[in-house]
């Protein structure tokens, strides 16, 4: 029982400080870039004018935007550098790698949603709503510099290609960032605050960048078995934390499946 | 001819025969009272005229009631008429009136010398005039003489001052320069203001009362006249003070237009006007622009008579309040200015032009950008400090005063000048770079494949991801909520 005790109260480091950097990095470009953009997308918004005009009128706030843009450009090259340099010459997991799994994961845990089947989907290191936000923000984050490096300097773009991809860019540009931003808003805010499971705030990648092996149980119970090197089944089934979470999650006791 | 002066020579020497004892009465014998009574023997005959060398004749009978009344009661008719007296009554010819009347003048002199008549100003603008000048009669009367103001009767103040200034008057200036003081009754009858009496403009002056004043220049009387139509016209006068005009006027040149510069004086005419009269008026001053003007779009059209919609000098610049259209304050105003017109869908369907020139604009980075710049002009309070450039509005591409049809038959042409346009704020465009400009359209799929696909693929895309997400998040709530 101590050593239950001990387990569930144990704290399994999920994100290295250079993440929780980055993150930090993210949040704060994202922000200036959705205020300083949007604002600029919907103008006839008083409230985009109230901002335009507090960050010093339209002249700052794209120079704001552009240099904000220039930071996040910066931020992208240097993760994909990193990323680059780990599976190549650290021998990381390619854990981002979207995979059969995550298609089958996201099915079954619809199928749980729905009451077809008892138990979520058992994910690794990241789930497929991870995975499907950080590419969002990986090729999105790219076609947002490559339209965004195009509107700033449209005369050397023209030089080269067509003019019509001028006005393209621009469609692209801000219509990106109108759906980068909903589903941030919604979906991510969603996942890391508001949903029941992390609520009031999903503390992993924001302060210490340790999670409760608890929520390692019903979260990413591929990779704490790897982690503990055990089978998959004994962190679903007989770790009695693994048990108890499932009750927890599922409200009720309840015999996980095999 | 003869025969007048035959049947005048018969009246006199009807005269003389009538009356020989007072033709010969004795010469120390004559008073003042008897002279008069002697000349007034025959000139009381209301039927007494005299005949002119060049044809015409003039009553020379005097009415001795007025005379009585007149200033010059004490005298006797030989103080004025010399060379006259009860004795000797010599013959002159006259060619016409006029030489008669001259003569007759002369006699005004004998007690009012040049001296004396110079001190009126009114006097010596006649005198210093150019052309046919009034004499001494032609104001005062001859028998019926009094001051001026005081004994005519007029029908109206405007007959009172037309009296004088019916003439070739003129009045010099310090400077030496000469200006006509002659007012056209017809004009003034017929102007905007014939119902008007004179002094209701020319305040200060009346039949009783008759300014001396002492202008430096010709342009300073035609500037000092700005108050007299202030008087009424205020509105305007406010509004003039908001113009380039009037600045310029301000600042020290004083041949920047006042009121009547434009709308001249006594032949003022009403507002509504022939489109192709403003045009003109500004012509005076501003030929250039106007030959400018005259081969635009709007301008020929105008003065081909195609059209009398569209817009001259005023309907851009204003009427009084004419702005200075080098600042930014009008360069803000253009897309408004030219809005007037092409966001409006009934005068444009007349053209077949499109009325979504505006929108576009204003929807687009440049329309957005000088929204902006307005704002910000208006509450940062800062005069672009930051170094902008003036963003483009329509005339940037369009031209101003040589605004052409964009659909003109050398496309080419238009395409190549839009290159030199773009390149005035963004050097290094080239050719491919006015593609970037939808002219004016929204993007189709014939006009822009690319833009409107990919408008299309995020108008599906947002809503399907959005819709997805939020029924996801839901579905986690209820299974939450369920299982609990």
């Amino acid at each position: 029982m101590s050593s239950n005790i001990e387990k569930s109260e144990k704290k399994i480091r999920r994100f290295h400080p250079f993440r929780i950097m980055e993150h930090y990095m993210a949040i704060i470009t994202f922000g200036l870039l959705a205020t300083t953009g949007l604002s600029q997308r919907f103008h006839e918004f008083e409230l985009s004018q109230w901002i335009i005009m507090n960050l010093g009128g339209i002249t700052c706030v794209r120079l704001i935007h552009r240099y904000t843009g220039l930071v996040f450009t910066a931020a992208i090259l240097l993760h994909v550098l990193v990323a680059v340099i780990g599976l190549t010459l650290r021998n990381w997991p390619a854990s981002m790698v979207i995979t059969k799994k995550d298609f089958t994961d996201a099915i079954d845990n619809l199928k749980y949603y729905f009451g077809v089947t008892n138990r979520p989907s058992l994910c690794d290191r990241y789930d497929y709503k991870q995975k499907f936000e950080y590419w969002g923000v990986v090729v999105g984050g790219i076609l947002m510099i490559m339209t965004g490096l195009t509107l700033w300097f449209p005369t050397v773009v023209a030089r080269h290609l067509p003019g019509e991809l001028i006005p393209a860019a621009k469609a692209a540009h801000t219509n990106e960032a109108l759906l980068a931003f909903l589903v941030i808003i919604i979906w991510h805010i969603y996942n890391s605050v508001f949903s029941p499971e992390v609520f009031p705030l999903d503390t992993s990648i924001l302060v210490s960048g340790h999670v409760s092996r608890e929520r390692m149980v019903h979260e990413h119970p591929v990779e704490l078995a790897r982690i503990e090197g055990v089978s998959l089944e004994e962190i679903t089934a007989r770790d009695g934390d693994g048990e108890e979470a499932f009750e927890i999650l599922n409200g009720k006791k309840e015999t996980p499946p095999n | 001819m003869k025969s007048r002066l035959l049947v005048f020579a018969s009246i006199l020497s009807f005269v003389f025969l009538l009356q020989p004892e007072r033709l010969f009465a004795e010469p120390g014998a004559r008073d003042r009272a008897g002279d008069d009574e002697v000349c007034l023997g025959c000139h009381a005959d209301r039927s007494l005229t005299i005949s002119f060398e060049g044809g015409g004749s003039a009553s020379v009978y005097v009415n001795e009631k007025e005379l009585k009344g007149s200033i010059h009661k004490i005298l006797s008719c030989t103080a004025c008429h010399t060379g006259f007296s009860s004795a000797d009554h010599p013959r002159r010819k006259f060619k016409d009136r006029r030489e008669y009347s001259l003569l007759a003048s002369e006699g005004c002199r004998n007690c009012h010398p040049e001296t004396q008549i110079r001190t009126k100003s009114i006097h010596l603008s006649i005198i210093n005039g150019k052309g046919a000048k009034p004499v001494c009669v032609d104001c005062h009367g001859s028998h019926t003489v009094r001051k001026i103001a005081g004994g005519k009767s007029f029908v109206s103040e405007t007959h009172y001052c037309l009296n004088c200034h019916s003439h070739e008057l003129t009045v010099a200036f310090r400077d030496g320069e000469q200006m006509r003081f002659k007012v056209d009754a017809a004009e003034l009858a017929a102007s905007v203001h014939g119902k008007l009496g004179c002094s209701d403009c020319h305040f200060g002056f009346s039949m009783e009362q008759h300014l001396v004043r002492n202008f430096k220049t010709k342009r300073d009387y035609s500037i000092a006249a700005i108050e007299t139509c202030r008087r009424c016209h205020f509105d305007k006068y406010i509004k003039t003070l908001d113009s380039i005009h009037y600045t310029v006027l301000s600042q020290g040149n004083l041949t920047a237009p006042v009121c009547t510069d434009c709308h001249g004086a006594h032949s003022i005419s009403g507002a509504v006007q022939e489109k192709v009269n403003i045009a003109r008026r500004c012509q005076k001053c501003h030929p250039a622009i106007y030959d400018i003007y005259a081969r635009s779009v709007h301008g020929s059209a105008l003065f081909s008579g195609q059209s009398t919609e569209v817009p001259v000098c005023v309907d851009c610049h204003n009427s009084h309040n004419i702005m200075d259209p080098r600042t930014f304050d009008y360069r803000e105003k253009v897309p408004e200015i030219c809005g007037g017109c092409h966001a409006n869908r009934e005068i444009m369907a007349k053209y077949g032009l499109s009325t979504e020139v505006v929108n576009t604009y204003l929807q687009d980075f440049h329309g957005i950008t000088l929204k902006f710049y307005k704002r910000e002009r208006k509450l940062l309070e800062a005069d672009l400090r930051h170094g902008v450039k003036p963003i483009a509005v329509c005339t940037d591409c369009h031209g101003i005063h040589d605004i052409m049809k964009t659909s003109a038959p050398n496309a080419s042409l238009v395409k190549a000048n839009l290159v030199k346009r773009c390149q005035k704020c963004h050097p290094g465009a080239t050719e491919n770079f006015p593609e970037s400009w939808m002219s004016h359209y929204k993007p189709t799929l014939s006009n822009a494949p690319l833009v409107f696909l990919i408008n299309l693929l995020y108008k599906i895309f947002i809503p399907f991801m959005i819709f997805g997400l939020v029924l996801q998040i839901l579905l986690h709530i209820w299974r939450y909520a369920v299982n609990r």
